[in-house]
């Protein structure tokens, strides 16, 4: 690995905000391509961070702190790669369905997507069917990520997934859903394509779930 | 800058008052005094007699003043040194100080392979070391057994020459004799570089225990005697039983025993001026149905705190108890007795607290109980680490930062104090269902298995030096010659 990418990816894992732009910009100068800057540096960097994160090595603050250092070096490796016709590592929508204001678990598993390198749009909490059929057309996401923590709100994600369907864009969209009383068995039932029982495996299972697209 | 304004670091523990204390204080005088102890050894009662004690037959009378003026030269405060100047390793004796190890002399011991019950052998003890140096809120070392597969006399001198490679944090070293005691000596002052360089950074602590009732032994007082001529902190510590060996109220057991310790602290005072002194020890109940000496009863902590209590207000350290449990196996029993003991022990600041790793009253030492209770032991230390009340941790700035509907998962402030403010486990499981079941479904007992095993394959104590290592051979070839003859 070239030193430039290997201090790309310690920016990384050390979350280091003040280097990673200079960093990256250092390494287009050096004639590196985005997508060599992505896997040799971005990624590198994360998947070491994922690595020591399930040893217990690393906490969430630090983790997230890595995935904003991801997301600024994204910022300006994005056009170019799109540019260049890169395959990307897609797109995730998320949102606190209708009736549910907690929203701290989605917000961990929006960033920690950002990590794993996706581009995130978080709708926010208590968001209504519609409002997610529309974000879906105007966002075109790889995967819809919804969740709720009450009991009485769980049963929305259904409604939500009906509305999707009736709108024409249910098969457009993989959906994920998670939150503390959603099971995989209640996954099943109403139709999702996924379950995650925390931020961490719901960043895998988008991963998991745009490769099978 | 702040006036008139009181703050406290931990969590402010206390059950006796000064009243209460004083009148135990000067009961355990009055004991001394009026009724003192059977002293089995001639020259400790000359000791006696020279300073001031009334010596009739084997019986010793302290007067009171005597007492207190061995109290006053004991120091309250000092440093038991890591052997390989670890600084993470040494212990600090001194107030709000609680230190916790192993205990010492089960006889048997929990293979770590199968998990069964076993008689204690030589191959146990630099495995119990190795378990010591590494958990992180285990402080000194015991072995946990008496090693049954060498020649009888010589268990104790084996058993340091095992612990001592194998872990560099400060050892509690008992023994048969005076032999023994010479042996260990020899092999803690090649390490330190000469006697004069261990009395600077004395690097293990030497351990004998009186009889109760109101007994001083001659091997008790033969190892003590030892110990003061080398200026080796001490460790004097009864182990009496409420309802049998001692009376059967907890503040009639703690004067009795307050007395049988400081006996050996006049003792140990007059030979030795300010040499470091515990009194100790193991205060229980005889269960009154199983005839036992109970390591998990509620009683074992309550006397424990109380005894340190007195050995405060007295100036003293203790060497205090827990972590122990008379359950026969790895289970609720042995985890709810012993951490509730330790969490007790964490709260009195006791200083010293042994036996953490004692199972079956005291029958069979297991590692995986000593793992386990480093994990509650965390717990616990946490506990009493208390809250921090300043303009940063207030945190109203924070707060308005982040306001209704935000989080603060990417402060700053969260990541500057989420390591330090938050206790995290090593054996506890916090993960999701799905996620404890996909890494295996393991309850606390298959972690700690697994934690020992690995520590034991993978951990490396600082070595000794080349000539402690020729040192301990010598000190062993001499005992299997002494023991031949």
């Amino acid at each position: 690995m070239s030193d430039i990418l290997e201090q790309v990816s310690t920016a990384i894992i050390e979350g280091d905000l003040d280097e990673i732009v200079d960093l990256t910009e250092d390494a287009l100068d050096e004639d590196l391509g985005a997508e060599e800057i992505l896997n040799g540096g971005l990624m590198a960097g994360m998947d070491y961070v994922g690595v020591e994160f399930k040893a217990g090595n690393m906490f969430v603050p630090e983790v997230l702190r890595s995935a904003r250092a991801m997301k600024m070096s994204m910022e300006i490796l994005n056009p170019l790669l799109v540019e260049s016709g890169v395959q990307m590592m897609g797109k995730v929508l998320l949102g606190t369905v209708k009736g549910d204001l907690h929203d701290i678990g989605k917000n961990l598993v929006g960033m920690m997507c950002e990590g794993a390198g996706f581009t995130v749009k978080d709708l926010g909490k208590d968001i209504t069917p519609e409002e997610f059929v529309e974000a879906v057309k105007e966002f075109g996401p790889d995967v819809l990520g919804m969740s709720a923590l009450l009991t009485t709100t769980m049963r929305t994600m259904e409604s939500t997934i009906k509305v999707l369907e009736e709108a024409g864009v249910r098969d457009k969209v993989k959906v994920m859903i998670g939150g503390a009383p959603v099971t995989q068995a209640f996954a099943d039932q109403i139709g999702a394509d996924g379950y995650a029982s925390n931020a961490a495996s719901a960043a895998e299972l988008a991963k998991q779930l745009v490769s099978q697209a | 800058m702040r006036t008139n304004y009181r703050m406290n670091s931990g969590v402010r523990f206390q059950m006796l008052s000064d009243d209460q204390l004083e009148e135990m204080f000067w009961g355990v005088l009055h004991l001394l005094e009026h009724t003192g102890l059977d002293v089995k050894h001639e020259q400790a009662r000359d000791i006696l007699e020279k300073a001031g004690a009334w010596v009739d037959g084997e019986r010793v009378r302290i007067p009171s003043y005597l007492v207190k003026e061995s109290l006053r030269m004991a120091p309250r405060s000092f440093t038991l040194y890591a052997r390989d100047g670890n600084h993470k390793h040494d212990i600090r004796i001194g107030p709000g100080r609680a230190h916790f190890g192993p205990g010492p002399t089960c006889p048997n011991f929990i293979d770590v392979e199968t998990m069964e019950r076993r008689p204690y052998v030589n191959s146990d003890v630099p495995a119990v070391a190795k378990m010591v140096d590494a958990l992180p809120n285990i402080d000194f070392c015991e072995s946990l057994g008496t090693v049954s597969d060498v020649h009888h006399d010589l268990g104790a001198l084996y058993e340091f020459a095992g612990m001592f490679p194998n872990t560099s944090k400060p050892i509690v070293a008992w023994s048969y004799d005076q032999h023994d005691s010479a042996g260990i000596h020899q092999i803690a002052v090649a390490e330190a570089g000469g006697q004069r360089a261990f009395e600077q950074r004395p690097n293990y602590v030497h351990y004998c225990e009186p009889l109760s009732p109101l007994v001083s032994t001659f091997e008790a007082l033969d190892k003590l005697i030892f110990a003061a001529k080398h200026r080796i902190p001490l460790i004097f510590t009864p182990c009496p039983i409420a309802g049998g060996t001692a009376p059967v109220t907890a503040a009639g057991i703690i004067t009795q025993g307050a007395a049988e310790s400081w006996m050996g602290l006049t003792v140990a005072q007059a030979l030795q001026p300010g040499l470091p002194f515990f009194m100790g020890g193991v205060y229980s109940v005889m269960d009154m149905s199983a005839m036992i000496l109970a390591y998990g009863a509620p009683e074992l902590p309550l006397f424990m705190a109380g005894v340190t209590e007195l050995a405060h207000y007295a100036g003293l350290p203790l060497w205090q108890t827990g972590g122990c449990t008379d359950s026969k196996c790895f289970d609720g029993q042995a985890v709810i007795e012993g951490s509730m003991s330790v969490f007790f022990s964490a709260l009195t600041g006791g200083d010293l607290c042994h036996d953490v790793g004692y199972t079956e009253s005291a029958m069979t030492g297991s590692v995986f109980q000593l793992c386990a209770m480093d994990e509650a032991i965390g717990y616990s230390r946490r506990i009493a680490r208390g809250i921090e009340v300043n303009d940063d941790t207030l945190a109203v700035n924070v707060i308005q930062d982040v306001g209704p509907n935000g989080h603060y998962l990417k402060e700053k402030h969260t990541r500057r104090h989420f390591k330090s403010e938050f206790w995290y486990p090593n054996l506890l499981d916090r993960q999701d269902f799905e996620s404890w079941e996909m890494t295996g479904g393991l309850t606390l007992k298959d972690r700690t298995a697994a934690r020992v095993r690995d520590i034991l394959a993978t951990h490396s104590p600082a070595p000794i030096k080349p000539e402690t290592e020729k040192a301990i051979e010598k000190v062993l070839a001499q005992a299997e010659e002494r023991v031949q003859e």
